[in-house]
């Protein structure tokens, strides 16, 4: 036998828990022809062990797997099928498995399902047709957020306390962070999360869309503990389903603060910074919701913050439409976005330290890949911070136009 | 340390309010303004002279004040914010939904009207 030595996927594969002999999915479709396709297309993964599949064609078949068989981690399910469809298969789940999360398979842009879905407790989706690549990012990452939660639980059962609530919320945070950066379409980006100790509930996240197009996701949700994680899970999400749905990002963060407005009586909120590149034009479109003003660093170092968009954060204000702006970036532009975590981090004498120290340093040595970029701006803040103790969550998102 | 101090007359209750309202003190300054703020108070005023930090979590104490005033027909403003202060409630968006004046008598007048 040959070595199967094609690249379709070998960044996406990074490894999961040393100490796992491999996990358990539950295919649901009742389509004949997905069967094969994922045996085929998921064969190495399969091949390796890390991953072993079984099928059920509609929700009762499942239920039925689920409970015959203990060893099943997650669930990737499509919404439409005869006897019980995907929407009443999520419902179910809980009951028979509390452990086993799920994914779902929905037609493109279906906001109305996935809002559905979410609700009923789907940890993420995947949209059709099904992008293989996608799929191994989204097991992976659905994977490693059952594995956290475990490790979580487990430690929970033993010492009930406060400090457990927080490790489960900041594991949820850590398991919905893009780990694989896409390059060589036009442009590349890079993002890092740094977390506090007790609080803060920065994420981002990238998102392929249509023509191209990527999207990138800048947020911080207030507060901390277990309910502020569900919020950020559910924040994700959402943008995620309204990204794929919508064009544009004002409409993104317009559709999505309606949908978290909705029975929101905890007051949370999320500030969101959203924005769209296009490779082919060169353009990058955004829509602010209570961030920090992007910074644009030309290749030559100089700099300015681009413009807000005055949008409210997410989740207190119904109704409320959020607009846009754009920026062309010339070859070897870069944008950072960044989190409060940033320009309020403190140094000894309690004083925050903005956003002008970073332009300072690429003023004298402009940036170069956006992995160094971001690097960089963490390098500026402990500079500035010395010895005060990181209070809130930094994170750090890089764009770059290529040369 | 976070300190809450309330004073009223008859128609408003001012809350001077010293110290970094961040997530280590966000519950007790939702604390003390619970305490402050009786049923039939229909205004409130937040004085920010003092105040020399507030995090989301503090944001998050301001916005549910503001919604137990509203359901009891009330109205919540603040006064005196300082300059980094202000531009952390004009970069998220909350002075769009909170009111906000320079001064305690400019508060109190606008509630008055």
């Amino acid at each position: 036998m040959t070595t199967d030595v094609s690249s379709e996927n070998t960044e996406q594969t990074e490894e999961l828990q040393d100490d796992q002999q491999g996990y358990k999915i539950l295919v649901v479709d009742d389509e004949p022809d997905l069967e094969p396709l994922v045996r085929q297309r998921m064969r190495r993964e399969i091949r390796s062990g890390r991953y072993s599949f079984v099928f059920a064609h509609n929700g009762v078949e499942a239920l039925k797997e689920l409970e015959d068989d203990d060893d099943i981690d997650m669930v990737l399910s499509d919404i439409n099928m005869p006897q019980m469809d995907g929407l009443t298969l999520l419902q179910e789940i809980p009951k028979a498995k509390p452990n086993v999360r799920s994914v779902i398979i929905s037609a493109y842009g279906d906001m109305q399902n996935i809002r559905t879905a979410m609700n009923r407790g789907a940890f993420d989706f995947i949209t059709k047709p099904v992008d293989f690549d996608d799929l191994r990012v989204t097991i992976d990452r659905t994977l490693r957020h059952i594995q956290e939660l475990r490790d979580a639980l487990s430690v929970r059962d033993r010492l009930v306390a406060i400090q457990n609530e927080l490790d489960v919320a900041k594991n949820m945070q850590q398991s919905i962070l893009p780990t694989v950066f896409p390059t060589g379409a036009g442009y590349s980006v890079y993002g890092t999360m740094r977390p506090a100790r007790n609080i803060g509930g920065d994420f981002f996240d990238l998102m392929r869309l249509q023509f191209d197009r990527i999207g990138l996701v800048v947020a911080d949700v207030s507060d901390k503990g277990v309910a502020a994680g569900l919020f950020m899970m559910s924040s994700r999400t959402l943008l995620k389903g309204a990204a794929v749905g919508k064009g544009h990002p004002g409409e993104v963060l317009t559709e999505v603060n309606s949908l978290l407005v909705e029975d929101n009586e905890t007051g949370m909120f999320v500030t969101v910074l959203y924005s769209v590149f296009d490779p082919r034009s060169g353009r990058l479109t955004y829509a602010s919701g209570g961030e920090n003003p992007p910074v644009l660093v030309r290749a030559d170092g100089s700099s300015e913050e681009l413009p807000l968009t005055q949008g409210i954060v997410l989740g207190v204000a119904p109704e409320y439409e959020y607009m846009e702006n754009s920026v062309d970036l010339a070859p070897g532009d870069s944008v950072i976005f960044v989190t409060d975590g940033v320009t309020e981090a403190m140094n000894e004498a309690q004083e925050p330290m903005g956003i002008q120290r970073v332009r300072d340093h690429f003023a004298q040595s402009p940036p170069k890949d956006p992995e160094s970029t971001a690097l960089a701006v963490i390098d500026v803040i402990k500079e500035f911070a010395g010895t005060a103790a990181q209070h809130d969550d930094i994170t750090c998102l890089v764009l770059r136009r290529d040369d | 340390m976070l300190k809450v101090d309330a004073e009223r007359d008859q128609v408003t209750v001012v809350a001077k309010t010293e110290g970094r309202i961040d997530s280590g003190s966000a519950q007790e300054f939702q604390a003390a303004l619970e305490k402050v703020i009786q049923p039939e108070d229909k205004a409130l005023i937040i004085d920010f002279e003092n105040v020399s930090y507030i995090s989301s979590a503090g944001m998050r104490v301001i916005l549910l004040t503001a919604k137990t005033l509203q359901r009891q027909g009330g109205q919540l403003a603040l006064c005196s914010l300082t300059e980094p202060i202000r531009e952390v409630f004009k970069i998220s968006g909350f002075d769009n939904i909170i009111a906000i004046h320079e001064t305690r008598a400019e508060a109190a007048a606008a509630i008055s009207k």
